[in-house]
Parts: C-alpha cells; structure tokens; sequence
C-alpha cells in the first residue's frame, strides 16, 4: 500500500492499522475496530508510477564492504525521490515516531547513534538507510518496518541524508583544544529540515551563542 | 474523543510547533542560595607526590583474623571496615570507612598496588565490592562480554573466576543515558548482578556459578536495569529504569534463595499497586488521600508515568523502613501531564518485608525539568536546636539539600547548594518548592538559561558522609540549560521524552564542584571547582581523606577537613565511579576505583555521539562537547596502597 503524499494524520492513522500487538500511543485504549489484529504487514506492492522497489531487489543490496569475487552486485533501484520535500516530510515523522527520542534533535545522537556525520555502520546509501529502518538493527534500532509504511520511510531517509550532510574539511576527524572548529546552531535557536545550514564558532561546552 | 481525532490532534499539534516562537530572555533570578564561605581552591600538588610532613594520626586498623570465621551475612559485613560490602558501604549509605592506615598525613605515598582492565570501553559507574578478602567488579553492558563479573583476590590482583550473562544486545537501544550498571549485591556467599535488559543473577560468590536468574522486566517496555541491588533481610531490591520510555516504576523483593519475587512495589497508580496501605501516613495533606498515584494524572498517563527507581536504597534497622527515591515523570513535556504525577520524584519510606509504604514525600510535585530524585537518602542522626534527630541527608536533584526527619517525612531544611534559579525555596509547611514561574516551559516556546539543567545539582553520583567530621562530601555538576518542549505520542519501548534540551557551564564557566556541605549550619563549609561535572561517588575515611574522581583522568585525594589536595593519579580513562576502600587478608588497606568514563554526562566520549550537535544525549552534549579532547573510554579497575614501609610507620604510631 502507498500513499500518495503522506501527512503526519494519514501516517498516523496507517501507523495504527498495522499495529498489532504493539501498545501505541497507550492513551487510547485497544479498540478492537480501530486496531485490526488481521491487518497485514506493510507489503512492497506499489502503484503504477512510484517507484517499484520489490523484496527481492531490496535483499541484493548489500550490507557488507566486501563482496567475494569483486562482483559488483549493488542493483540499481528506481528509489522515490529523496528532495527537499521528502525531507521536511521526514523532518516532521522523525519526531511524531520518536526517532528524535533516541537519535536527538538535529540526529546529534543519545540512545541511537548520531546521523549528523557521515558514519553509518550498516551503509550509508539511501537503500542501506531504509533497510536498517525497516528491519531494525541487533544493537537496539527497532524494527520500524512492522509499523511504518514505506514511504514515511523513504521521506525519513531524505531527512538522514540532510542531517548527516556535514561540512568535510579532511578525511579522517581530528578531535583538540582546537578541534572541531564549529558546531550546529542548536535546534531551540534554529529549527528546520537542513540543519548542517547553519553553524557556528564551537562552545567548549559553554553557552551557545544568540 | 477517537483515536484518529486524538491522533490528528496531536500530529496537528506537532505541525503547528514548527515556526519558532522565541521566548523573551530569561534572567536568573534573585540567588535563593545564601552566601557561604569558600575555601579557594586549595593550589593543585604535583601528581603522585608526597606531603613533607610525616605520617601522624594513625592508628592501626582493624586486621582480619583469619582463623577466626569469616561472617558472609550482610548485616555483619557492613559494621566490618575491612569490607566494603555494598556499594554504599552499609545501610546508611555513609560510605565513611573507620580505616586509617591511609591518612592525610600519609596519602601523598599512596601508590597503585595492582590493575585490572574489565575490557568495556562504556561508563563505568559501578563500585567494586569486598568480601573477605576477594574483590567483586562487574563492567557495563560493553565489550565482547556485556554486564561480565569479576572475583579477585584482594591482596595479589589474581582473577579468580568472571561470569558472563547473555543480555540481549536490544537493551542497549532502550537505555536513556550510556548503558551503565552502578554494581552488584553481597550476602551469604552469593553474588546478585543485574543485566541492562532485566534479569536479576544469583551466583556463588566462591565459585562463579549460577545459582538461579529471574527475568524481572521488558525491554520492550523501555525498561532497564542500572541500579546496584541492596539486600536487606534476604530479599534482593531492586528497580527499574526507563524514565525517558514512558515506563511505570517499580521496586521489587527478590528471595535471595530462590529468585522468587516477593513483592513489587508500583510508584504510579492505585494505592494497591503502590502499596499503600493503613500504615502510610503522608507528611503534608496533599501527599494524603487513595489512589493519589491515578488521581495526580490525566486518565491512564500514570501507565507511562515514569516514577523509575534506579538509584539508592538505604535502611533503618531499627524503624525497619527502607528509603528510595523515584524518577522524573514522563514526558518531559509537562503540558501532557497536568497536576502533580504522584509518585514520581518522590522519596519513599516503606517496610522491607511487605512493601507497604509508610511515607512518601515528593520534593518535585508535576516535575518541569527531568528533576529524578534517585539521589541517595543517608541515614544519620543529627543534633538540630539541640535535640538529636534522625534524619535523610537527601543532596536532591533539584539543587536543594533536603534533611528530612525520616521517621515522618516532613522535610526539616532545605537549602539550595548550587545555583539554582528553577526553585526560589522550599515551603516548610506544606513541603512545597517555590518555583519561579516565569520559567514554565509552554509548547514550543524555547525557556532559556534554567538552572540546574536536567542532571540536576547533582545526579545519582553519590555522597558520603562523615560522623567525624558530620560533614557531607558531595561530588556534583554545575550546569544550566536552555528548553523546549513538543508534544509527544507514546509508543511502546521507543523514548517519550518531548523536549530538545541544550545544556551548557553555569555562572562562573566551570562545570562541577566537590563540596563539604554541613547539613547542621545548612552551608557549603570548603568546595573545589572542577572543569567537568564531578560524576563519581565521594568516600570519606577516619584518616581524613576524602577520595573523588574526575572526568578528565584524576583521581583525588584532599583533605576532609580543608578540601587541600593531598595526592591524585592520573588515570586510563576519566573516572565516574566509586572509590571504596577495604582492607585485604595481608592487613593492608586498599583504596580501589573503577576508571571509564561515560555515564550520561560522558556519552559524547565513548559513543557515536557528534560534539558538534549540541542537542545530543538529551542536550548533554551541549555541557560537555570538549570531552573527548580530552579522555576516550576504556575501563580499568585500579587499586592503590601505601608502600609496605609506609603501612608499618602508620602502623606503629
């Protein structure tokens, strides 16, 4: 099942019928109309003009650096689009599903990892990204995929690729008295879907600047 | 209203939040802190030298008999200064040690006696336990062996046996603030461990073997374990974290033989899930009436209420009461929780072996600022207008120092021993703060400058205290925040925290302090400013030393009296844990901590944490951006000694 153009109340509202056993948004009691234990998994099946991304060419991409026999065998995905809206979109799902909660505002990162460099251990392609969403990680990244439909998980996907867009002065990180040079404005001063925007002198841990 | 009304409602709620809406600058208000006399910070000692002053003072410590039986029940280990027990020495949470073979006379010759790398490179916030001659460590949920247990002999430094549980690598995820554990419990030859993902151990403290294991939470929940367990009366206590999961808090009584729970204790809800019964009787009238833990709340939020126990538990033999305190309330956005989310940031008074409450005070009625108040509760007898009173020394989150008559409850002082601006007072007659209302978070609006920040004045690092000097040694952080709330929809075993917090130095630049604080004359009586908070546990000893560590690799003696520094040591990685001391079958006394920073002040140093987003770890990235330029993780139990020359000269005295 796809969605057109999602909104936070249509995501919401798909969030609950693939629910199961899951207790959602606690307030709200179990209601057996609204929480349909039958409804079936999110599926790949698309609509004639999205994207058509099946299973079966989402398990050919790999996790992994190495590939035996130097076989290229990344498959080329015909991927939604990962734009400007798709990232405000994503910006907005990453708070009302609480990736925010462990990924922190602007993906700094807390009981996740931080998503605002360009370190991503289970592969930073935009396939890489949705599969470690959609199936969870071992490490203690719920498996997002039994809830959430595809494509809030593609615009979450746009939303990463912004946040982890961080200025690259070197190759490697060098961390001193003198080192790193900036920081983000922080979230509370400036909000938005592109937060690596807006920079400046770091703080050493003393009040930001206005 | 329906679900997807409810649901468009809030998602409305969130899109609205979008456009910002600065708040006007908020200016500290007037200091309700009085002015103390400061000791400057005493001029810092070259490392690992000596005072050229003799050793005096010092008089022989109580050596271990060993042909006489070695008692392996905790409530004889605890009045034994060779031991260290548990991990705040006794059931008066002092963690003073009569011992004073090291003295201040003679720490500066103090010298490491042996090492030990737990092989975890995350916070290493737990004390190490000794027990007749063997000490017992266990690392946090890191390295290729997660929450892994250590026995070695005391006096050589063997390793004598490790257990390694299987926890489910998932719990990382669920665990708010580094996946840290603060230790283990001793009685009767049994060693009790908890995993970061709920289960409660049992092993034989001579052999490393399993006795029995108890699943005691879910992740799936949110819920973790972090707390070190105390055992009082064969019974393991023992309570949950997940503050930020939208958990429901508990402590729970596990049979020590069998792994059976006993019972557990609710900190929201109905009165027959709190325990509270015919024996509670609340200290001021609001904290009276049934069912205070579902009427405090809007319908059911107390299901996702929070109130999680993961700090200290202390004991009174003789009232027979155990003392805890509760975590903040979920969320942290307090506009979806009106009115006073009882029990959460409470501090309970109940009978160990029912459960059943005899008391709840609540310092921090409908909590604006994640003020948990897990912090210790000591136990001590205090002459006050003088009459002998027993009281909680309770340092509180929220920057206050609570003396609370424990028998009751009612709170006896208050006085705020940071720079706090969040609370103008605390009303002794109805037990109230007097907040400053200008600060009240509202949706979206960003409330700058709030002191203390979310770790409070001081988190769950612990103090201790002296009955010599009766001088409470408090290592702490000295931090404010700026704070934003959102709204925030609950699901299951994901965070429900709603706010973007910055945290940041207070007044002045510096970020921690180690104080003595007299809870008698109600004033800080010497401190010592560090860069960084001041994240481990405190000791304090008859031979006038107090022992702390800091985040940036110094491990410090200074003086009990004069806050001087008297000796430090660098160490591997910065230190946010427990100095214990003790004694070992050679007759020496050993002072031991477990270096390794992390803990939720030193995540941005050991997890893939950004320094340069300062919202990170729940805005304390912010407050400590600079850490790794100065220490990474790395965990090494490090166990210092007088040279033997030095023993004998204390000794002889």
């Amino acid at each position: 099942m796809r969605f057109g153009k999602p909104t936070i109340v249509t995501l919401a509202a798909g969030l609950l019928m693939l629910t199961f056993s899951a207790q959602i948004f606690a307030e709200d009691k179990p209601n057996a109309e609204t929480n349909n234990p039958e409804a079936p998994p999110p599926t790949s099946s698309s609509d004639a003009g999205m994207s058509t991304i099946s299973p079966e060419q989402l398990l050919k991409v790999p996790v992994s650096g190495l590939t035996p026999g130097a076989v290229d065998a990344r498959p080329k995905l015909n991927l939604p689009p990962i734009d400007e809206k798709a990232a405000q979109r994503g910006m907005e799902n990453f708070a009302s599903f609480n990736c925010v909660g462990c990924h922190m505002g602007n993906g700094g990162g807390g009981m996740g990892p931080a998503l605002s460099n360009h370190a991503f251990i289970y592969g930073s392609s935009p396939e890489n990204i949705f599969l470690s969403i959609y199936q969870g990680r071992p490490n203690g990244m719920p498996a997002w995929g039994t809830v959430l439909p595809e494509d809030a998980i593609w615009d979450l996907v746009a939303y990463i690729k912004n946040l982890s867009n961080a200025p690259v002065s070197q190759w490697g990180s060098t961390v001193s008295s003198t080192s790193p040079a900036i920081e983000q404005v922080p979230v509370e001063i400036k909000a938005g879907a592109n937060p690596w925007q807006y920079t400046q002198k770091f703080s050493k841990g003393q009040k930001p600047q206005e | 209203m329906g679900v997807t009304q409810r649901l468009a409602g809030l998602a409305s709620g969130i899109l609205i939040a979008a456009p910002l809406a600065f708040a006007s600058p908020v200016r500290a208000q007037d200091q309700s802190q009085k002015p103390v006399p400061e000791a400057n910070t005493p001029p810092t000692a070259p490392n690992n030298t000596a005072p050229s002053t003799p050793p005096t003072n010092a008089a022989s410590p109580k050596t271990q008999n060993d042909t006489e039986k070695q008692s392996t029940d905790i409530s004889s280990l605890i009045k034994d200064d060779n031991q260290w027990p548990m991990a705040a020495k006794n059931y008066a949470n002092t963690r003073f040690s009569h011992l004073n073979q090291i003295n201040k006379d003679n720490v500066g010759q103090l010298r490491m006696a042996w090492s030990f790398s737990l092989g975890t490179p995350r916070g290493q916030e737990a004390a190490p336990l000794a027990v007749n001659g063997t000490l017992y460590v266990v690392g946090p949920y890191a390295g290729v062996h997660p929450n892994q247990v250590f026995a070695l002999d005391i006096a050589t430094g063997d390793l004598k046996w490790s257990y390694a549980p299987k926890p489910d690598p998932a719990a990382q995820g669920v665990a708010c603030c580094d996946v840290v554990t603060r230790g283990l419990a001793y009685d009767k030859g049994k060693i009790f461990l908890n995993t970061l993902d709920d289960f409660s151990v049992a092993i034989d403290a001579n052999t490393g073997k399993e006795l029995w294991h108890t699943k005691l939470g879910d992740i799936n929940k949110g819920e973790t374990i972090t707390m070190a367990p105390v055992v009082v009366k064969g019974k393991v206590l023992v309570g949950c974290s997940g503050g930020e999961m939208g958990v429901r808090g508990w402590l729970a009584a596990v049979d020590e033989e069998t792994g059976k729970i006993v019972w557990r204790a609710y900190s929201t809800g109905p009165d027959a899930e709190v325990l509270i019964g015919k024996d509670y009787h609340g200290p001021y009238d609001w904290l009276n009436g049934k069912d205070l833990g579902v009427k405090t709340w809007p319908p059911d939020k107390w299901k996702i209420g929070g109130g999680t126990v993961w700090g200290w538990i202390s004991y009174d033999p003789d009232l027979n009461l155990i003392y805890y305190g509760t975590s903040n309330p979920g969320t942290w956005n307090h506009e979806q929780r009106p009115g006073d989310n009882l029990f959460s940031s409470t501090i309970f008074a109940r009978n160990p072996d029912t459960g059943m409450a005899k008391w709840a005070y609540q310092p921090d009625p409908h909590d604006l600022w994640d003020y948990d108040e897990i912090n210790e509760a000591i136990v001590a007898d205090l002459t006050i207008d003088n009459q002998v009173r027993k009281v909680l020394i309770h340092p509180g989150r929220d920057g206050f120092m609570y003396v609370i008559d424990r028998a009751t409850g009612k709170v006896i002082s208050a006085d705020a021993y940071d720079y706090v601006n969040s609370i103008k007072s605390v009303d002794l007659n109805t037990g109230r703060p007097v907040l400053d209302e200008a600060l009240t978070p509202s949706l979206g609006k960003t409330v700058r400058n709030v002191c203390p920040a979310s770790p409070g004045a001081k988190d769950w690092q612990p103090s201790a205290w002296s009955p010599e000097t009766k001088l409470l040694y408090v290592p702490h952080q000295h931090l404010c925040m700026n704070f934003k709330t959102s709204n925030v929809g609950y699901i299951e075993g994901t965070p429900y925290v709603g706010a973007d917090v910055d945290m940041f130095a207070g007044p002045g630049g510096y970020r921690g302090e180690f104080m003595a604080w007299d809870p008698v004359q109600r004033k800080k009586v010497w401190s010592i400013k560090e860069k960084y908070p001041v994240w481990s546990g405190a000791l304090v000893t008859a031979g006038d030393v107090a022992f702390y560590g800091t985040m940036d690799r110094w491990f410090k003696a200074v003086d009990a009296k004069s806050g001087k520094e008297l000796w430090k040591f660098r160490t591997g990685s910065g230190i946010i844990g427990q100095p214990v001391t003790f004694s070992g079958s050679d007759g020496t006394q050993y002072v031991a901590i477990i270096s390794g920073v992390g803990g939720w002040s030193g995540a941005i140093a050991v997890a893939e944490l950004d320094a340069r987003v300062r919202n990170g770890a729940l805005g304390f990235t912010g407050a400590m951006q600079d850490l790794p330029a100065v220490t990474v993780g790395g965990a090494t139990l490090n166990v210092f000694a007088l040279p033997k020359n030095q023993q004998k000269a204390a000794s002889a005295e």
